[in-house]
């Protein structure tokens, strides 16, 4: 059988050409959303004005300030978080080999952000105050690791999909219940911050938060890349995996590893966001029509980048001034893709 | 370097080897040897540890005991990149990812020869084309997995293997949830490898007939270890199939390859005579309505004589290419007295055989009804005037009906 006859219905091979056009277009949106996202608000900047200010570089006209302190930081925030919770729940859903999951139905974010809670509500962090960004993003890792692993570890033992749902939204119960208590018994002055994280939104990010989140992120992100050849192994499960060559032990390791840590990286800084590490990954599987990963990854980064500035957009100018929790605008986004996949799978599940 | 002779007969060896889960040996002492181009079917009832076997064979879970040696050297020893170079593994797992085609599935069987991205390259097409052509599933290539049929699936899922080029390929039941046409087509498929391509092929079946057929050597699984491990023609015997799946109702026969349900006899005796293959259906058929089944004289390894053999037929039988004996008749007489009916399967007549019209014409003139499977013309040429008193059947059915009119008229006189 010759080379071309093949070649033509393969998806692999099919989807790369497909893949192409599908980068140019998210890239594309990309710039969209970005415009979209700097130059709507309380202060409406036109496109052409904004192209200005931005090439003016920050300076002290009171609508540079706008976009280079306030809606650039948070716009790029979205995009880098999306990427990184979109690449994360793909992961996992390799890794699971569920379609269902996702850093926030595994209770992956609930972990983290008991972590940050006890961070940022008790005096564990004893005076090192100021909560530099890089302590709270490690406790949220800590948290992340540990809600993982515990769902790892009552998962290998019973395999149906639908038990690891529910230890994962047990797992997220339990945290939010020793959360709660901790909220209970913080002091007020404390619990102001905490509140307004635990509501998930990006607004908080200043250029001290996004300049780790996109050196920590962007180099997680290529780190994940690299992963892709033993997650397309992984299609088949944990047995055919390791019988064609897969150190399953250490690929374990490293799926938790960086799904934990990219979740963890937007959860500690954008508060727990709901859905687009779940949804973001079929997104890009259904418009690339392919389970290879290799060109999965990239489309899922990209994907999430665009969904999330637009939820953000959303969750700032629906009510404006008052602004909607960002989990509450992509739950609505979420949520359904969830039930419709239930239906679809209801066999598999 | 290791001696490409000894690799070669010991391709795949395993010695004192005990596998299990969580320390709970559920197999123990195996030492066998597997050669290359060997076809090793592994036989035995379900919960056997036939798949924990293969898995431990596979380095998919750590041995309890005792070691695996893979082309001469330590299974524990190589790196699973290593294994996966020279052992391909075909599980019962039909899990279909959405979202592949058949060619993708094909192309990850590459993954362990592939760079560290995973890109496909030429030769890398050329062996997927291959596998697949290999196995007859070139037209499939294109086909996304979800929707290939359990047979179509499992037959892509051999060609992975095949894309891996192992030397041994662990099969965990490849023939399972197969209809007819695939099982015998994954099975040629295996075969075809053994011989062509120098391949050794591990198998778990549930096919006894297939095992019989198609392997060279079958290894009985059960009772906490390996019971026999051989040539199928030696160890598969109604003896060593019964002490293994714990058969009672059922009689493995040898010859005929086959399992035959052992008759429960509820009804009253019926006399078959037969010979050279014209019973064997009749005899089925009788013993599966309950009646009590007794036939002579047959010639010993007659396929009829093999069938009542394994239907636990009670028999008079005679050497084989000999006339019948006065003996022989004589016990088959005293066989007849007292069944329902006689029945004439419509055999051959021969020299060595015509004995057993005699026997027919006894049984007539005793008062037995004797129904008979030849037509009126044959009959009356045979016997003259004597036809009458015989029953003409048309086939097996008819005599069924036959028989039960007269267990009927007889339960009630």
């Amino acid at each position: 059988m010759s080379e071309a006859m093949i070649l033509p219905g393969a998806y692999f091979a099919q989807s790369s050409r497909r893949a192409g056009w599908l980068y140019t277009v998210l890239v594309v949106l990309v710039l969209v959303a970005l415009v979209l996202n700097l130059g709507h608000g309380s202060l409406d900047i036109g496109w052409s004005e904004l192209v200005r200010l931005l090439l003016d570089g920050p300076n002290d006209d009171p609508r540079s300030l706008v976009v280079w302190n306030i809606r650039l930081p948070r716009a790029l925030a979205a995009l880098w978080g999306g990427a990184c919770l979109a690449v994360s729940g793909l992961l996992l859903q390799v890794y699971f080999r569920n379609p269902i999951v996702g850093p926030f139905i595994l209770g992956i974010s609930s972990g983290a952000s008991l972590m940050v809670a006890l961070v940022m509500l008790t005096t564990l962090s004893l005076g090192l105050a100021a909560l530099s960004p890089y302590l709270v993003t490690l406790a949220a890792f800590a948290g992340s690791v540990g809600a993982l692993l515990l769902v790892v570890g009552i998962a290998r033992r019973m395999r149906q999909g639908v038990v690891l749902l529910i230890i994962g939204l047990m797992i997220g119960y339990l945290t939010s219940a020793v959360t709660s208590l901790l909220v209970a018994f913080a002091e007020a002055e404390r619990l102001k911050g905490f509140t307004l994280w635990s509501l998930g939104s990006f607004s908080g990010y200043r250029w001290q938060e996004l300049q780790m989140v996109m050196l920590l992120g962007g180099s997680l992100l290529v780190g994940v890349y690299g992963l892709s050849k033993p997650l397309n192994a992984f299609l088949l499960g944990e047995d055919y995996a390791q019988s064609m060559g897969v150190n399953v032990r250490t690929f374990r390791v490293l799926i938790i590893f960086f799904s934990c840590a990219l979740a963890a990286l937007v959860t500690a800084t954008a508060g727990p966001v709901a859905f687009i590490g779940l949804a973001v990954p079929h997104m890009a599987r259904l418009s690339l029509g392919t389970a290879d990963n290799r060109l999965l990854l990239p489309a899922a980064a990209l994907t999430g980048g665009v969904i999330t500035v637009l939820c953000d957009l959303v969750a700032r100018s629906l009510f404006a001034p008052v602004e909607t929790p960002l989990s509450a605008v992509t739950s609505f986004l979420g949520a359904p893709v969830v039930i419709l996949l239930m239906l679809k799978r209801k066999a598999a599940l | 370097m290791m001696n490409p002779d000894a690799s070669q007969a010991n391709l795949l060896a395993f010695h004192q080897l005990a596998v299990g889960y969580d320390s709970r040996a559920v197999l123990s002492g195996l030492t066998q040897t597997v050669a290359a181009g060997q076809f090793v079917a592994l036989l035995g009832p379900n919960g056997a540890g036939k798949t924990t076997l293969l898995r431990t064979l596979a380095g998919l879970l750590p041995p309890l005991a005792g070691e695996v040696s893979l082309g001469g050297r330590a299974l524990a020893g190589l790196t699973p990149a290593e294994i996966a170079r020279t052992l391909a593994v075909v599980l019962t797992e039909r899990h279909a990812p959405a979202m592949l085609s058949a060619l993708d599935l094909v192309y990850l069987g590459r993954t362990p020869h592939t760079g560290f991205l995973g890109r496909i390259g030429p030769q890398d097409r050329e062996r997927a084309a291959w596998a697949l052509e290999l196995v007859g599933a070139g037209d499939l290539a294109r086909r996304p997995m979800d929707q290939l049929s359990d047979g179509e699936r499992q037959k892509v899922m051999l060609a992975r293997a095949l894309a891996q080029e192992p030397r041994v390929i662990l099969l965990d039941e490849p023939t399972l949830h197969l209809d007819v046409k695939h099982r015998l087509e994954v099975m040629t498929i295996l075969r075809r490898l053994c011989r062509q391509q120098g391949i050794a092929v591990v198998a778990s079946l549930h096919d006894v007939d297939l095992a019989l057929r198609l392997a060279d050597v079958v290894g009985l699984v059960g009772r906490g270890g390996i019971s026999a491990w051989g040539a199928p023609e030696k160890e598969l015997t109604a003896a060593s199939l019964a002490a293994l799946y714990g058969l009672e109702q059922a009689r493995f026969s040898p010859h005929l390859g086959v399992m035959e349900l052992t008759a429960e006899p509820g009804r009253e005796p019926v006399f078959v005579v037969c010979g050279g293959g014209s019973g064997a259906g009749l005899l089925r058929a009788l013993a599966k309505q309950g009646f009590a089944l007794k036939t002579g004289v047959l010639h010993e390894h007659d396929l009829d004589c093999l069938v009542a053999q394994s239907l636990g037929a009670q028999m008079v039988t005679q050497a084989p290419f000999q006339p019948l004996a006065e003996e022989a008749f004589r016990l088959a007489c005293r066989a007849m007295a007292g069944c329902l009916a006689v029945v004439d399967s419509g055999f051959p007549l021969g020299d060595e055989n015509r004995g057993n019209l005699n026997l027919l014409r006894q049984a007539a003139a005793t008062g037995l009804p004797v129904l008979s499977l030849r037509s009126p013309e044959e009959l009356a040429r045979m016997l003259g005037d004597d036809a009458a008193a015989w029953r003409c059947c048309l086939d097996s059915t008819q005599v069924l009906d036959q028989m039960l009119q007269l267990g009927t008229a007889s339960s009630l006189g």
